[in-house]
């Protein structure tokens, strides 16, 4: 595609030409600071560009965190480049295509693999303003893809259910502890609250298409999402039993309708006030929790079956990359502000704890310091699965990017009763394993 | 000189009626070949390549087509795309054209009621777009507040797959001002002497509208035909807006354009995408041209 | 479907009539009547529209939930989302002023020359430039973004407003040609014939002749681009990625991240906000429609 377009630059010239006149003309003379690429000049200093992605509340911040950078660091100027979530894919799936990708960007969790498949990120070792002196080796280890060394973790995620302990005051119920704390001790919980409490709340929202709680699953299962050699980690009987498992809650009235909480992916806003109880990440509370002030919300753990295999914990981690192609000179540079993202707490106390638990673990003692009661609640969710023994976890294979799409497709068929829950499941493995042979 | 007649004088004129139409073109000739033509072919050879966006494309000669005959998301997306074009084209243009007529005739209030039409346009596909249809069409949305006035329960309109793809026709023909506006230009373009010497001889109101504004009316009605059609065709932002991307609930809502989008940029696999959107080319292409070859029986052009 | 979208068009014998002869008594019976069911249409269609206005004015936590006439009326959802972004609002708004006002020169200046050359010149290939022209109309942009954006950036234009300005100078909006041209096709040729016999050339015809003609399409292209362009995200967001060449929808959708709920009080306050210019514009732009051939157009 570069050879095509090149061969046609002369074509093109004339365009460009025009390009300028009509600039000119029109009064928008490239009014825009920057122009794309990072650049180095004599005197050392370096300008980089920096994506990610989130709501405005986290651009602010965000932004405001790399200003003070900046300022520590008078020689290096970031350009940010941020979008929504999926906004932020598009952009990045044509700047890869262009080859013309920011310096530092945050990696979406589905397309870990196809990212590195394609050389979109840089080997870490050796970078030399990146410090890694607080790290024990499996840290290292669990950010690892192929054995290389090559992403950064923003943060870590855990999966957990959030419930909102002044409804549960009110209700005067408590959530199963110890033992009973199975995941059929807890739809035995769920079914009896939905039924008996006085305010017609559902005991949690309907959430199979939830990616980390499915993991935690699969795991307690002894499967995985995906294998060490990029294939499928799962059975059909895997994500049948899971979807059983909300279809019962959902059918004994502990969980609402898909009409009834606007998709599968429950909105949050619209159902909050109405449930008991979430299945999420260890990290939504920060923002989730802000909608409803005047409501005290907690965390547990993923429930544990009483057959859990040894070894399901997990730790899930997002992901910051420098870009494999990077202007070389830049790279020191680069490697300072990642060493800012991971290992500096001066930047989480401007952004938030909304990316997770700091994996750094002096970061991660130097947090509590100032994290608000919601945060230290997710921090201590993820203290909790990190002191657990964890197998190994590996990331979604290349042509496996729109597995949540498929997985979100299937608890609707599920949901609106079109489709068995071992159908269900057999297509979405069928259809899987398809793409994930194509991209082979 | 103008009528010129002999054959040598009307060549010489064609040349240089041609070398001021290339002139006239010269924007768009350069646009075309600098902008528009290298993607197109580009696309057009990417139909024919396994390509994921990163690296190297690859030939696979017919692989792409073939693979769309299985492909039962292919086929969903077909049945959606037609039965949105089938359906929301004809509401729409009736709207548009019935109120463009109502309109046109000077009345009290005409400029507000223009604006009134013509402001869900303005809304565009913006993502605000998506708020407002669950509030309409959500399982407690106006819609079915209304119903349980009647003593209907009803649910959620946008996560019921029968239902889902309607409320999507429902945000087109709200949109009815864009043609509206169309039809109002081509209305005020009718010679007003027309229908001054058709009262003059005595002409029906009825007569004047068969045989004045109806004829010089249908480049307008063709040219919205033709354009509602393809617009319909390539249908994107809205299913995109409503169902975040998904074209759910089940696929009840996947737009041609969505699934192009979804191979090319979520699934990274932008041969196949392109592949799909040579074929919608092409189905537009036959069609526009049937359009066309139909239009010399009821089309009426001034020249 | 040819038929089904030509058939609806029933006289409205009533409208017609009232115009064409003075209002009179017996009439009004009929025109309170038209009224009062354009005014319920009207309110019908409009209903999104206000829960929006009034939801902007609501508190966040009550808009999904509350009635439509919100119990307690805050501005805190204008204030939030004009400075959510880091940067004032109106920094969105210049950016797309700049872009929107460009694209409209750029369509009328290039569609206008384009579609009178396809409509009224006679040369070779006229038929094959046409269907060129159609054919661009049909491609779905999502193939075409890649290979587009690859040009652009070979140029250093990202972050630049050339990517989305400089292609309506080169009348890549093949929509407006085939509007123009439809528009032109309908104004009798005894027109440029006359200008022809007085001496004029093709440049001389198009500027005093067809151009003033035009003026319903030229308006209706000028309304459209304005709202096409006020309105475009793929775009802008595929090319612009420093914050402060965002334009409105751009610094819109950042409101509301898919992976989380809460921003949609600020999105409805900007939306609102964000149409007040294309509504200003309309009501302004709308009068230009309102006159016709006999008196602009030999005046002209």
């Amino acid at each position: 595609m570069r050879e095509m377009s090149r061969r046609n630059m002369l074509k093109f010239a004339a365009v460009a030409g025009m390009a300028g006149t009509a600039a000119a003309c029109s009064g928008v003379g490239g009014g825009s600071g920057g122009g794309g690429g990072g650049g180095t000049d004599a005197g050392g200093s370096a300008t980089l560009r920096y994506a990610w992605w989130g709501n405005n509340v986290r651009q602010e911040n965000y932004t405001n965190a790399l200003n003070a950078f900046m300022e520590d660091h008078p020689e290096i100027t970031i350009e940010t480049e941020f979008a929504e979530y999926t906004a932020f894919q598009e952009r990045m799936t044509t700047q890869m295509a262009a080859r013309n990708v920011p310096d530092l960007f945050w990696v979406p969790s589905a397309q870990v693999m196809t990212y590195y498949a394609n050389g979109l990120f840089h080997d870490l070792d050796g970078v030399g303003t990146l410090d890694l002196s607080d790290y024990s080796d499996a840290d290292i280890d669990g950010l690892r893809l192929d054995g290389v060394h090559n992403t950064m973790a923003l943060g870590i995620f855990v999966p957990v259910v959030r419930y909102n302990a002044t409804m549960a005051e009110e209700d005067g119920v408590t959530l199963p502890e110890g033992e009973d704390w199975s995941w059929d001790g807890f739809t035995e919980f769920a079914i009896d609250y939905a039924a008996n409490n006085p305010n017609g709340r559902w005991a949690v929202n309907y959430g199979p298409d939830h990616d980390l709680t499915l993991e935690a699953w699969l795991r307690q299962r002894g499967e995985q999402l995906w294998t060490e050699d990029g294939q499928i980690g799962f059975t059909a009987d895997g994500i049948a039993s899971w979807l059983d498992f909300w279809e019962n809650l959902r059918l004994a009235g502990a969980a609402p309708s898909l009409s009834e909480q606007d998709g599968v992916g429950a909105d949050w806003s619209l159902i909050g006030e109405r449930v008991l109880s979430y299945f999420g990440n260890s990290n939504h509370i920060i923002d989730d929790a802000q909608f409803f002030p005047e409501a005290t919300f907690l965390l547990r753990n993923m429930p544990v079956a009483a057959d859990a295999t040894a070894g399901h914990p997990y730790l899930y981690t997002p992901r910051l990359a420098i870009y494999g192609d990077i202007d070389e000179a830049n790279l020191e540079a680069a490697g300072t502000l990642l060493n800012y993202s991971a290992n500096n707490s001066d930047m989480l106390r401007i952004t938030g704890l909304t990316m997770g638990a700091p994996v750094n673990p002096r970061v991660a003692e130097e947090v509590t310091e100032f994290a608000s009661p919601d945060e230290q609640q997710m921090l201590d969710a993820v203290s909790h699965d990190r002191a657990l023994e964890r197998n190994p976890r590996y990331e979604a294979p290349a042509g496996s990017s729109t597995w949540r799409t498929i997985l979100t497709r299937v608890s609707e068929q599920v949901a609106l009763e079109q489709s068995t829950t071992v159908d269900a499941a057999t297509a979405m493995i069928a259809e899987l394993q398809a793409a994930i042979e194509r991209a082979a | 000189m103008a009528t010129a007649t002999t054959p040598s004088r009307r060549k010489s004129r064609l040349n240089r009626q041609g070398r001021a139409a290339h002139v006239f073109m010269l924007p768009w000739l350069v646009g075309l070949v600098g902008i528009t033509a290298v993607p197109t072919l580009a696309s057009l050879y990417l139909a024919f390549t396994d390509y994921n966006v990163l690296s190297t494309p690859e030939f696979i000669g017919l692989a792409n087509f073939e693979r769309m005959f299985a492909d039962e998301r292919f086929w969903q997306s077909v049945r959606v795309t037609l039965t949105y074009v089938l359906v929301s084209v004809p509401l729409q243009l009736a709207f548009a054209l019935l109120l463009a007529l109502i309109l046109d005739r000077g009345m009290r209030g005409l400029t507000f009621y223009r604006s009134a039409f013509y402001l869900p346009s303005l809304l565009g596909s913006s993502v605000a777009v998506a708020v407002l249809w669950r509030e309409l069409f959500g399982h407690s949305g106006l819609v079915n507040s209304a119903l349980a006035l009647v003593g209907i329960e009803g649910s959620s309109w946008l996560q019921n797959p029968q239902t889902a793809l309607g409320t999507l026709v429902v945000l087109n023909v709200w949109t009815f001002g864009s043609p509206m506006v169309i039809f109002l230009a081509g209305l005020r373009q009718i010679p007003e002497e027309l229908y001054e010497s058709a009262r003059v001889d005595g002409a029906s109101v009825l007569r004047q509208f068969g045989s004045i504004t109806v004829p010089l009316l249908t480049p307008i009605i063709f040219f919205n035909l033709i354009l509602q059609t393809i617009g319909a065709f390539q249908a994107f932002t809205q299913a995109h807006v409503v169902s975040g991307g998904s074209g759910g609930p089940v696929d009840s809502t996947l737009f041609y354009t969505l699934y192009i989008y979804q191979q090319g940029f979520t699934a990274f696999d932008m041969g196949y995408a392109s592949a799909l959107a040579w074929v919608l080319l092409v189905f537009i292409g036959v069609m526009t041209a049937g359009h066309f070859l139909l239009s010399k029986y009821w089309v009426f052009y001034g020249d | 479907m040819t038929t089904q979208t030509v058939t609806p068009t029933a006289p409205p014998t009533g409208a017609a009539a009232a115009s064409t002869t003075r209002r009179r008594p017996r009439r009004r019976g009929r025109s309170v009547a038209r009224h009062a069911g354009l005014g319920v249409f009207v309110a019908f269609m409009l209903y999104p529209l206000v829960w929006m206005v009034t939801s902007a004015f609501t508190p966040e936590s009550e808009i999904l939930t509350g009635p439509l006439i919100p119990e307690e009326f805050t501005l805190e959802n204008f204030i939030n989302g004009w400075n959510s972004l880091t940067r004032p609002f109106w920094v969105f708004y210049g950016n797309s002023f700049v872009v929107t006002i460009s694209s409209i020169v750029g369509n009328l200046f290039s569609c206008s020359l384009t579609a009178y050359a396809l409509a009224r010149l006679t040369f070779k290939a006229r038929n094959v430039y046409f269907g060129i022209v159609l054919v661009s109309v049909m491609l779905p942009m999502h193939v075409l973004v890649i290979p587009q954006y690859i040009i652009f950036s070979q140029f250093d234009l990202v972050n630049t407003f050339v990517p989305l300005v400089l292609p309506k100078f080169l009348a890549t909006d093949a929509f407006f040609i085939f509007l123009m041209v439809q528009f032109i096709r309908g104004i009798p040729r005894e027109l440029d014939q006359a200008a022809a016999i007085d001496g004029a050339g093709p440049f001389r015809t198009f500027w005093y002749v067809i151009f003033p003609l035009m003026r319903p399409a030229l308006v209706t292209t000028t309304i459209f681009t304005f709202i096409w362009t006020w309105n475009d995200f793929f775009t802008p967001l595929i090319y612009l990625t420093d914050q402060s060449v965002f334009t409105v929808p751009v610094a819109l959708s950042s409101m509301v991240d898919a992976e989380s709920n809460s921003g949609i009080g600020m999105l409805l306050a900007m939306s609102v906000l964000s149409l007040i210019p294309i509504m200003l514009f309309f009501a302004f732009a709308q009068k230009y429609l309102i006159r016709g051939i006999t008196t602009t157009g030999l005046k002209g």
